[in-house]
């Protein structure tokens, strides 16, 4: 590592994602966590009854505990971040949920919980309101309940209209996340009123984004280009009538863009991610894309030292690493390069300029990816469902 | 999880609605208004979101208690001096901007 690239001004983090568990009684087959969940094991709580499994000697093998949770959480808040989203999997899934949301809120950050509300009744929600829980963003799969739960590979849907009941009864503000695909997309305006119905603060509609198993099912999710320009049409307008009431945020189909998305507003400037085992991400990921790149584990380093010094987070940090065509492109400090997960995914090298770039030499990759959704029939295309660490070791 | 991450959002930008003289504006549920320990500067904290506040959005925020927007002008315009039609704009532009964004709520 060059001396310059050590010792340079380095950015302050401002959000930690916190995955505290990959275990998720939901098997959506566009998570964004990895297919191999590298080394991390766990067992599945058993989302029908509400159960948890007996935990055997191996159980949740490798998960940070609870007070690991917390140092994390206070070098974090040290280091300058002000917003901590516990997310996963599922986060409900570990028990210690509402101790770590008011550690968070202890250290100052604000506390976001990014949940299937699988789980979420009476009591949790209370708690984790005492606790000082400052919003919940709860995933919907569609508006109707076949197709969520057929999406979701799990009955979810009515449990999840119920628990955005409890979630207003008890006055928490309320977002309602929505990934969009190829089978839920020409649901949009529906999608849009329920979270009108339900009295949500704000709508996520994001187009899903091609990692970990929506890499795996992308011929399944991509959407067509009639589809993506009918939606954008669709979010606009939305967004124009609901200003000042609901917030729609709809996150673009990249590979439908000619230009490519601004990732993480730049490689180690913004944002953090800790997995379950207490890897160090630049992005959640990260791990399964760039599989050359060795990440830092909080067990081993402080988070200082991670965000500032390890390889992992000042290998594609600043623009001194870029290629051409960014290296001399007037937009290297808008969109810096686009992603480095996808330009892995797509060409075989993490620092290659995005492939979703015009300006990229590999574009035609992801046009190939393109032509074949509007040359296939719909009928042909079938997706795997996520399944849950310790299912997939068995494989 | 989620596969739209907040790290990969395009926000669009809207027109704006006039905001009348009486309207109360006040900092929207699920926002916090903070101190930035890093940098002492004043952030508005929401899902996925910070914004850094400027002085003119700090020293209007800071007053989004009940009061009127007639009342922010007047209390803003005594306090630095300024011309009271050019502050109206301003304070007008940046409540829009806000409340576009839902950090505010006016009633």
């Amino acid at each position: 590592m060059p001396a310059t690239k050590t010792h340079m001004n380095v950015p302050r983090p401002y959000a930690l994602l916190a995955e505290i568990t990959h275990r998720c009684p939901l098997h959506c087959p566009y998570c964004s966590n990895p297919t191999d969940y590298c080394r991390a094991t766990a067992t599945v709580a058993d989302p029908e009854s509400g159960r948890r499994s007996a935990r055997p000697t191996t159980a949740h093998d490798g998960e940070l505990t609870t007070d690991e949770w917390k140092r994390v959480i206070r070098e974090a808040a040290a280091l300058g971040v002000l917003q901590i989203g516990f997310s996963g999997g599922e986060p409900l899934a570990r028990r210690d949920l509402t101790e770590l949301v008011h550690a968070a809120r202890e250290a100052n950050l604000y506390t976001n919980l990014i949940t299937s509300g699988i789980g979420l009744d009476d009591d949790r929600v209370r708690d984790l309101r005492d606790a000082g829980l400052d919003s919940v963003q709860l995933s919907f799969q569609s508006d109707q309940p076949d197709l969520s739960d057929e999406i979701a590979g799990a009955r979810a849907h009515r449990r999840k209209l119920d628990v955005a009941s409890k979630i207003r009864a008890a006055e928490i503000p309320l977002s309602l996340n929505f990934v969009i695909h190829r089978r839920n997309i020409d649901r949009l305006p529906q999608m849009i009123e329920l979270a009108e119905s339900l009295g949500a603060e704000r709508v996520e509609l994001a187009n899903v984004q091609f990692y970990g198993w929506a890499f795996l099912n992308r011929a399944a999710l991509l959407p067509t280009y009639e589809q993506v320009a009918r939606a954008r049409e669709i979010a606009t307008a939305a967004k124009a009538r609901l200003a000042g009431s609901i917030e729609i945020f709809y996150v673009l189909p990249d590979y439908y863009e000619s230009r490519p998305k601004p990732c993480l507003n730049g490689w180690g400037q913004r944002y953090l991610t800790v997995n379950p085992i207490g890897d160090v991400l630049p992005c959640p990921t990260a791990s399964s894309a760039i599989p050359d790149l060795r990440f830092e584990n909080v067990r081993a380093r402080g988070l200082d030292w991670i965000w500032r010094e390890s390889e992992s987070f000042t290998r594609f940090r600043g623009t001194e690493w870029m290629p051409e065509p960014c290296r001399s492109c007037p937009q290297r400090e808008i969109d810096f390069g686009g992603c480095r997960c996808q330009a892995a995914l797509l060409t075989g090298n993490a620092a290659n300029t995005d492939p979703v770039c015009e300006f990229s030499p590999n574009r035609a990759s992801v046009d190939a990816v393109l032509r074949d959704v509007s040359s296939s029939s719909d009928h042909a295309r079938k997706w795997t469902y996520r399944v849950n660490p310790k299912l997939l070791a068995h494989l | 999880m989620c596969s739209g991450q907040c790290s990969m959002r395009f926000i669009m930008l809207m027109a704006a609605n006039p905001i009348s003289d009486a309207t109360q504006p006040r900092i929207a549920k699920g926002v916090r208004l903070q101190v930035d320990s890093a940098t002492g500067k004043t952030v508005l904290l929401f899902p996925e979101g910070i914004v850094e506040l400027n002085e003119t959005a700090q020293e209007i925020l800071s007053r989004c208690d009940g009061r009127t927007l007639s009342e922010i002008v007047r209390d803003l315009a005594e306090e630095y001096d300024a011309d009271v039609a050019a502050l109206a704009a301003d304070v007008r532009e940046t409540l829009t901007d806000l409340q576009q964004r839902k950090l505010i709520e006016l009633t």
